[in-house]
């Protein structure tokens, strides 16, 4: 009867795998095989069994410094934004009523335009004649108008800005799932507010920390737009360059090869966060 | 047993939310190894006050002192309580020993005195085979004896408990009620409970706050507030009771009071000071009809209406009367309450 049952579900599932395998599998075979081929001077590739593009890959230079420039600017920005969207989603937690829903909405407010228009919006408020520096500047609080546009705070501030409502979202919904009470009994058996945090809500909100950070990480390491509209000349990601190889150089292969590392970085990533959250899994009621 | 030292004083506390006053000008003494209880209705400001007490709200007036220091501008960790919570509120990530040792640890207490500490109190609360369980592996009943045990092990200058049992089945309610008895009789600690259940309130405490909007109604040991309510919520929230009407409509044929004050009255009876009178010369009785008979397991509640208001009694032989059936009800003078109608 069981048997029976579980084998039905497996049967519920094959649409889902089936549409999976086809709409995402077929075309990743697709980029694998094409990682293999060479690249022709007058051409866009030949076919061949050949590793040379990877041997790119991890040995030039230039590819290099995209892969760890990439993994850098990845890391940074899931960091900020998991913090940012952590404090954010406890300040809204702790709050009832209409106050609440007005801050979700608020929340919800960078995912409302596109990246192209995020990228735009920061630009009008980062450079030293932008919204910022002007208004600190004719404010009187400063003396001398600063530039942030171009900088790597400005990439991060950007790309954090985009995968903030993701993470907050994953994170609140797992604080909604934490009783609130146990706070309230930690301050009452005599911890600091630090202690409450630092003991009590932190490692049941683990769970949730993980997965904002590897959406943000996953998230980041695929935009390559507002990384290279805001941030540093010499900031390449790994995104940037399968664009440049692709459509500029022509050279798919290369792209190819590129794409393969950075899905395998992500799936890298993703696997090491939930080991480390599953190192020591405590059971929740 | 009476109170040697002022453990716990509270002098008109007042807690309002917006325009609702929560708490009303409470004052409060409970002395040194006292078992009080606070009971009351949803809504009577019972674990308002002890939240005030516990340092998780703040009084908008008033003082309140353990053990003679003042505490109501201290937050919650640096007051010397510990509460058991309705619900647990047991850390699900900590094992039973963890949660059990949290407060000797927040406390600062060195590390060598925690563990046996801990696994000496898991032993008087009965849960010392848990010690390496998680809160999610255990029943009800048993994650509040952790609770209590987390509570206690810090040996706190007042212990809280916030309607720790409202949570559990009858049964459980039966065996940790017991249990909270025979803890404080052995270890002698402070308490202030909150309950809306007077059978926890009667067989817990030494003496009992009735609590209605905001206000004491009576602080008194459990006999007194029933024997002697000090008004009327506290007769009709504490035991089952009976109210006539005097003074409006005539009581019937062959009705007799004994002594009634002046004035409009109310007359209070208890279910169980009422019996079918036989025979003339009793001092109280009145004519009812009998409107329903409930079976009830093990006994039978008659219910009777008169013209001043309906009575209802219990008899443990199967009645001979059913509904309309007219029969005189009686009771003695010394137990009818009178208040003045309002």
């Amino acid at each position: 009867m069981s048997a029976r049952r579980s084998l039905s579900a497996e049967w519920l599932l094959l649409p889902a795998i089936a549409f999976t395998t086809v709409v995402f599998g077929w075309p990743l075979l697709i980029l694998l095989r094409m990682s293999f081929n060479q690249h022709p001077p007058d051409g866009i590739y030949v076919e061949a069994w050949s590793l040379e593009n990877y041997v790119a890959v991890l040995t030039e230079p230039a590819n290099l410094s995209a892969v760890f420039d990439t993994l850098y600017i990845a890391l940074v920005t899931a960091v900020v934004t998991v913090a940012a969207a952590f404090l954010f989603a406890q300040f809204v937690w702790l709050r009832q009523g209409k106050r609440r829903a007005m801050l979700l909405a608020l929340a919800l407010g960078p995912m409302l335009v596109s990246e192209i228009s995020v990228i735009i919006g920061w630009r009008m408020v980062l450079p030293s004649n932008g919204l910022l520096s002007w208004s600190l500047f004719a404010s009187g609080l400063i003396d001398r108008k600063f530039n942030l546009l171009g900088t790597e705070f400005a990439a991060v501030l950007g790309l954090a800005y985009i995968s903030m409502p993701y993470c907050f979202f994953t994170i609140l919904g797992v604080l909604n799932g934490i009783d609130r009470t146990l706070l309230t009994a930690s301050g009452d058996l005599g911890a600091s507010p630090w202690r409450t945090f630092f003991k009590v809500l932190l490692p049941l909100a683990k769970g949730g920390i993980a997965s904002a950070f590897t959406q943000a990480f996953v998230f980041t390491m695929g935009i390559y737009a507002t990384t290279n509209a805001l941030g540093p000349d010499g900031l390449w990601t790994v995104g940037y360059e399968i664009q440049r190889q692709m459509l500029s150089r022509r050279d798919w292969p290369l792209a190819s090869a590129l794409a393969v590392v950075l899905v395998l970085l992500i799936a890298l990533v993703a696997l090491g966060v939930q080991a480390l959250r599953h190192r020591k899994a405590p059971r929740h009621g | 047993m009476s109170a040697s030292a002022t453990a716990l004083s509270l002098k008109h506390i007042v807690k309002r939310y917006g325009s609702y006053v929560a708490v009303d000008g409470i004052d409060l003494d409970v002395g040194q190894g006292e078992f009080l209880t606070l009971l009351g209705p949803s809504g009577c400001g019972k674990t308002t006050t002890l939240r005030m007490i516990g340092g998780m709200e703040r009084p908008d007036a008033g003082t309140i002192e353990i053990k003679g220091r003042r505490v109501d501008r201290l937050p919650s960790h640096k007051r010397d309580t510990a509460t058991v919570f309705q619900s647990g509120a047991l850390f699900p990530h900590m094992t039973v020993a963890e949660n059990v040792a949290y407060g000797l640890k927040m406390r600062g207490v060195p590390n060598g005195e925690i563990g046996p500490r801990v696994t000496r109190m898991l032993d008087v609360v009965r849960m010392g085979d848990f010690a390496g369980r998680y809160p999610a592996d255990m029943s009800g009943g048993q994650r509040q004896r952790v609770a209590l045990a987390r509570a206690m092990v810090v040996e706190p200058g007042i212990l809280l408990f916030d309607e720790p049992m409202s949570a559990l089945d009858l049964k459980l309610k039966l065996e940790l009620r017991a249990e909270i008895r025979r803890l404080h009789e052995e270890m002698g600690f402070t308490a202030v409970f909150v309950t809306h259940d007077q059978g926890e309130a009667m067989t817990l405490s030494d003496r009992v706050a009735v609590l209605n909007k905001g206000r004491i109604e009576q602080i008194a040991p459990p006999v007194e507030v029933f024997e002697r309510p000090a008004s009327e919520f506290v007769y009709t929230f504490v035991g089952e009771s009976c109210v006539l009407e005097l003074g409006g409509r005539p009581l019937g044929e062959g009705a007799r009071l004994g002594p009634v004050p002046a004035g409009r009255q109310r007359l209070y009876l208890r279910p169980h000071h009422l019996h079918v009178v036989e025979a003339e010369g009793q001092d109280n009785s009145i004519r009812a009809t009998v409107t329903a008979v409930e079976y009830m397991g093990g006994g039978y509640r008659i219910h009777a209406e008169t013209p001043a208001g309906n009575l209802f009694f219990d008899t443990s032989r199967a009645p001979v009367i059913g509904p309309d059936h007219i029969l005189a009800i009686g009771w003695s003078s010394a137990d009818a309450t009178y208040f003045p109608a309002s």
